[in-house]
């Protein structure tokens, strides 16, 4: 065989090879009046069901396929509009919790949705294995289904129902028990990526580092629901790839800031492009800055005071939100009205003053001006929380505290936050939803385990506080439960185990043709039922 | 000094010693220039360059000076590019020469594992090697040195190889010199000035591929680097454009100093080789 | 076969590398879900065999390879190798196409340099070509996304090609060129200055030697010298450098892809060290170290073809 064949014949091989591995999906569209939806998707969740994943990575995508038993809603009774439950209650012990479900409601794959369904997502999967619900749901003993279309929770301990409530959007995403009884394991299962679920939208395709296809779920509840055919999330790894899209025509929506708040202004003004701030109430994103109380220096409450009186909350909700933010007074944000409370300590931007406190505890300055020196750990997710790990530096240095940012990956923050405690401060942003047991309460009460992310690492640990979450978590009456956590509020304040600086929710960007954007609190990661092109 | 004046007088020289004259000064100077940390905020945010005295450049997101960072940056940079390029040459040639003395096994071995390096793609084991030893400016220079040290490492090989069977080697291993010595005293100095000119590519290279790792988010916080900038200034290139030019003209500058330079100072070595 | 003591350095280090690393795969995983309960963790761990020692997962992984078998991803819970085979096309088309471009542009440019060393042509463009070499490949990318696929809409801005849009055969095949002009820009672009240069300076000691000497004595035409006897010749080490950029410019990928949003391999390289997964890593570096290996026996094959006087097997050392 000669040179020249070889070569020929290794080409012609690498061709076929070639050709023979892209295949390309062969689907014909009909374009039906009610048309296709491309939207901007950044990340690519691993696992797909809500039910297991309750994270918003995971219910922009998943919840359109996979429904809930309530949404949360501007205009609803409790903030909330009916999904798969159309009404609820609470027993007054505490002990039961009664859902009415929808009737007439079928699975993708034909099959009717029943009370059963709710019994086995809520005690083999949403009590077991989803990262919130093993909280929410800690004490659920069983489910009574007494017919088709009613669930009776029943719980071993007290569990307020207000807690309950306030989570039904988030933790009851209901799965097929026809399709996941068999499964031996749930949490690995493949049918989680392959979701069947009640959703105006059906799982069609996916094609990895590319897009996600759902289609019309022509069968859906909702009369005269949904309005689109198609939606597809086409995944843009790189944020400054969402605004060159949407301009281009190319996507129609980018939601949770995909689109830079730094580009918002400018975009805004582009024809044909409407920029949307409301519909992430009910998921509001809280700038914080973790403390680990092991340094004897910011053990010290005064330091910490010192600290909070460094920070220029303006600032930061101005130059690095640009606006999209609003300044933090505590841990519960001013978006949950049910719960915030106004009046607890505030610590006004006053260098002297922080200055002054330092003196106080007994930390000067050297010839250098540096009272000690502080390992400071941004956490990675956001531009936002990088920009305030510079900004935090720089405002410390102010009152002689010299803070040394270390960048972390993810995987790399995560160990050293909340596994090794190999930090002094880190900027952290957790999630506020909707009660303050679901995700909030967990940053500062004492006793968490080490490696649990977004949880109390930082060793603080005050019997008080522990207390009140405590008693929080099994009053079941609405008002006084609400009491506690007001004084809760205070406590936190006042003891500053961590300081709340800001607290934000995202931006969507869309093409003016798409309608009904931004019309709930939990918009990006609701039904899209409604939403038209 | 020949060499040094020979530099001088070529056009290449010239010009790269011209290019690199601001860059440098502006890293020996940098302290003196803006003694203030190129970090701090020092005024509003986003003024746009030539329109306040102050702010001669501008200032960024968050209000710092372009001027002082473009500045301290330079110094960054450079030193990054010399550190790297430092590390790999240092690295690179002692392996190359201790394989092409040594010969036999070790030299199997290491020229396996200088393969091993040649076929993993260099900003992939930067970024590999940077994610898992955290993000400071030591460990990038160290991750841009593992990518860049195999070049050196063959050259120098293969310079000692055709070296050590010329006349001087032999004379030296006669009169019972140590391999050792015979390595550092004879073969070093004479496989060095190709694998010099190699170093040139390669702190152009250690600018570009720190710039890159700062884009994927794993630059050294604590430091300007014109890398930092430029992958700072992309998430406001609509609206902001001068924040990632600037720097980038800074780079280009380098780079082009950076390569003039070395051809000069090749053409030079060049001319001294063929006069030895 | 002796690539293979090569292969196991690569493995074993790499293995070794993100063992070092802060932070496993359930770390990574825990972020994304936003939190998890200590029995959660525990679990996950267990499930995924990373509650083993290092030693235990290196000899289980390696056992498995010797099986050809490239393992599964903990990550995305698929195996590697349909993950690479998925991934592999699009970045081979990316980078054979700036190879090529950077390859054939560069030697042209630098063709028409060198035949006039010290032209305005030859200052031109050596030192426009080095400018763009001192262009940060994920700057060039953005810039020519403003220009060209959002402010003049000529191509798309990225993507590998139109989504679910159902194209075959040539329609698909044109899309997927428009897809990739200008990430091949931004990557090939770059390169080009290294392949003018090296040509420039080829041509530049090939005119010295005595057969090209010979032929200008005989009078020949001065395009006629330039094509045959100087560029030619000069064409050879570039051949070579074909070779030693292709390692590069897989890594030069990484960042191109993520900017143009490519589903490639680079792209599922930087997702593997986000996702700490090692065996996915790994898979990825062997696979490129075949690649690399494939692509300089196809340089030599090359090689040879082009200088008469080097024998195949030559060329092949």
């Amino acid at each position: 065989m000669t040179v020249h064949d070889l070569s020929r014949r290794l080409l012609l091989k690498g061709s076929t090879f070639l050709f023979a591995s892209t295949v390309m999906p062969k689907i014909a569209f009909a374009q039906a009046p009610g048309g296709r939806l491309v939207v901007a998707a950044d990340s690519e969740p691993k696992n797909l069901n809500p039910a297991i994943v309750a994270s918003n990575g995971v219910f922009f995508i998943s919840s359109k396929i996979v429904e809930p038993l309530a949404e949360a809603s501007y205009d609803g009774p409790e903030g909330l509009a009916p999904r798969l439950a159309v009404s609820w209650e609470g027993s007054d012990d505490g002990l039961f919790a009664t859902f009415w479900l929808r009737e007439g409601v079928t699975w993708h794959d034909g099959q009717p949705f029943t009370s059963a369904d709710v019994a086995f997502s809520a005690l083999q999967v949403w009590k077991p294995l989803q990262n919130l619900g093993r909280l929410v749901f800690a004490n659920l003993e069983a489910v009574d289904t007494p017919d088709e279309h009613t669930a009776i929770f029943r719980f071993s301990k007290p569990t307020p129902f207000q807690l309950i409530r306030n989570a039904l959007p988030a933790v009851t995403a209901v799965i097929p028990k026809h399709v996941f009884a068999d499964e031996t394991d749930i949490a690995t299962s493949p049918k989680n990526n392959q979701l069947i679920g009640t959703g105006p939208f059906k799982f069609a395709e996916y094609r990895p580092g590319e897009y996600y296809r759902l289609v019309r779920n022509e069968d859906y509840w909702g009369e005269g629901l949904p309005k689109l055919d198609e939606i597809i999330y086409r995944v843009l790894p790189d944020r400054a790839a969402a605004a060159g899209a949407l301009e281009a025509e190319e996507i129609q929506l980018a939601a949770f800031s995909q689109v830079p708040l730094s580009d918002l202004a400018r975009i805004s003004k582009v024809d044909g492009i409407v920029v949307y701030t409301k519909g992430y109430e009910a998921l509001t994103y809280q700038l914080v800055v973790e403390i680990n109380h092991r340094r004897k220096e910011l053990a010290d409450l005064k330091v910490r005071q010192a600290i909070a009186h460094a920070i220029d909350k303006d600032f930061v909700v101005n130059t690095i939100f640009l606006g999209y933010a609003t300044a933090s007074t505590g841990i519960v944000p001013k978006n949950a009205p049910e719960f915030y409370d106004p009046s607890v300590p505030t610590y006004d931007f006053n260098v002297e003053t922080a200055n002054a406190l330092l003196d106080e505890a007994g930390y000067s300055r050297d010839a250098n001006g540096t009272r000690f020196s502080l390992k400071l750990l941004p956490a990675p997710y956001f531009s936002e929380t990088r920009q305030f790990g510079d900004y935090l530096r720089q405002a410390l240095a102010k009152i002689g505290i010299d803070a040394q940012i270390v960048n972390n990956d993810s995987a790399a923050h995560q160990k050293a936050v909340y596994t090794d405690h190999d930090f002094d401060l880190a900027v952290a942003p957790p999630v506020f939803r909707g009660d303050p047991a679901i995700s909030t309460t967990i940053l500062v009460r004492s006793g968490i385990p080490a490696g649990v992310p977004f949880s109390n690492q930082g060793g603080f640990q005050n019997g008080k506080l522990d207390a009140l979450i405590d008693k929080a978590n099994t009053t079941v009456d609405t008002a006084e439960r609400t009491e506690l956590f007001k004084q809760f509020q205070r406590l936190v304040a006042e003891t500053l185990p961590l300081i709340n600086v800001a607290e934000w929710g995202f931006v969507t960007v869309a093409r003016s043709n798409v309608k009904n954007v931004s019309n709930n609190p939990r918009w990006a990661v609701s039904n899209w039922a409604d939403t038209e092109v | 000094m020949k060499t040094v004046s020979r530099l001088i007088r070529s056009p290449e020289g010239l010009a790269g010693l011209i290019l690199l004259a601001l860059p440098i000064a502006a890293a020996i100077f940098a302290n003196v220039l803006f003694p203030a940390d190129p970090l701090s905020i020092a005024g509003p945010a986003l003024v746009p360059p030539f329109s306040d005295p102050a702010f001669p450049l501008g200032t960024d997101r968050l209000g710092r000076d372009v001027l002082a960072g473009l500045v301290h940056g330079a110094r960054a940079s450079l030193a990054v590019g010399l550190a790297a390029a430092l590390v790999a040459l240092a690295i690179g040639s002692l392996v190359g020469t201790v394989a092409g003395l040594a010969g036999g096994l070790a030299d199997e071995v290491l020229m396996r594992v200088v393969e091993a390096f040649q076929i993993v793609p260099g900003l992939l084991l930067a970024l590999a090697f940077v994610s898992v030893l955290g993000a400071s400016l030591p460990v990038v220079v160290l991750a841009i040195a593992l990518g860049a040290w195999t070049g050196p490492a063959r050259l120098a090989r293969a310079e000692v190889l055709s070296i050590r069977e010329r006349d001087y080697v032999a004379s030296a291993r006669v009169i019972g010199m140590h391999p050792a010595e015979i390595a550092f005293r004879e073969v070093l100095p004479n496989a060095l000035p190709p694998v010099l000119a190699l170093s040139s590519v390669i702190v152009a290279g250690a600018v570009l591929i720190e710039a890159a790792l700062s884009f994927l988010g794993l630059g050294d916080p604590n430091t300007v680097t014109w890398g930092a900038m430029i992958a700072e200034g992309r998430n406001v290139l609509r609206s902001a454009p001068y924040l990632s030019i600037i720097p980038g003209i800074g780079l280009v500058i380098t780079v082009l100093g950076v390569y003039f330079f070395a051809e000069g100072l090749n053409n030079a070595l060049a001319v001294r080789g063929i006069r030895s | 076969m002796s690539s293979i003591p090569v292969l196991l350095i690569v493995i074993v280090g790499t293995f070794f590398l993100l063992e070092l690393a802060p932070g496993d795969a359930v770390d990574a995983y825990l972020v994304t879900i936003g939190g998890g309960d200590p029995a959660l963790v525990q679990a996950l761990r267990e499930s995924y065999g990373l509650d083993q020692s290092a030693l235990v997962r290196l000899w289980v992984y390696l056992t498995s390879l010797a099986h050809l078998d490239l393992g599964w991803s903990v990550q995305f819970g698929r195996p590697i190798r349909d993950l690479i085979l998925e991934r592999l096309p699009n970045t081979m088309w990316l980078m054979g196409a700036a190879l090529a471009l950077s390859f054939t542009l560069g030697s042209l440019l630098g063709i028409i340099a060198g035949a006039r060393p010290g032209s305005v042509f030859d200052r031109f463009f050596s030192i426009g070509s080095l400018a763009l070499y001192a262009v940060p490949s994920f700057w060039l990318g953005l810039v020519l996304i403003i220009i060209f696929a959002v402010q003049l809409r000529w191509l798309p801005t990225s993507g590998i090609e139109t989504i679910a849009s159902g194209k075959t055969g040539l329609a698909r095949a044109i899309d997927i060129t428009r897809h990739l002009v200008l990430p091949v820009s931004a990557l090939g672009l770059i390169y080009l200055a290294l392949f003018l240069r090296m040509m420039r300076a080829g041509m530049a000691e090939t005119w010295r030697q005595d057969f090209v000497l010979a032929a200008r004595a005989k009078g020949l035409a001065r395009r006629r010298i330039v094509l045959r006897h100087v560029a030619r010749n000069a064409l050879l080490p570039l051949v070579t450098m074909l070779g030693l950029q292709a390692a590069a410019m897989l890594g030069g990928s990484v960042v191109i892809e993520s900017v143009f949003a490519i589903p490639g391999f680079g792209r599922l390289a930087q997702e593997a060290v986000a996702g700490r997964d090692a065996p996915l890593l790994i898979g990825i570096i062997i696979v490129s170290a075949v690649l690399v290996l494939i692509i300089n026996l196809l340089v030599d094959i090359a090689y040879a073809l082009l200088d008469p006087r080097v024998g195949a097997s030559e060329g092949r050392a």
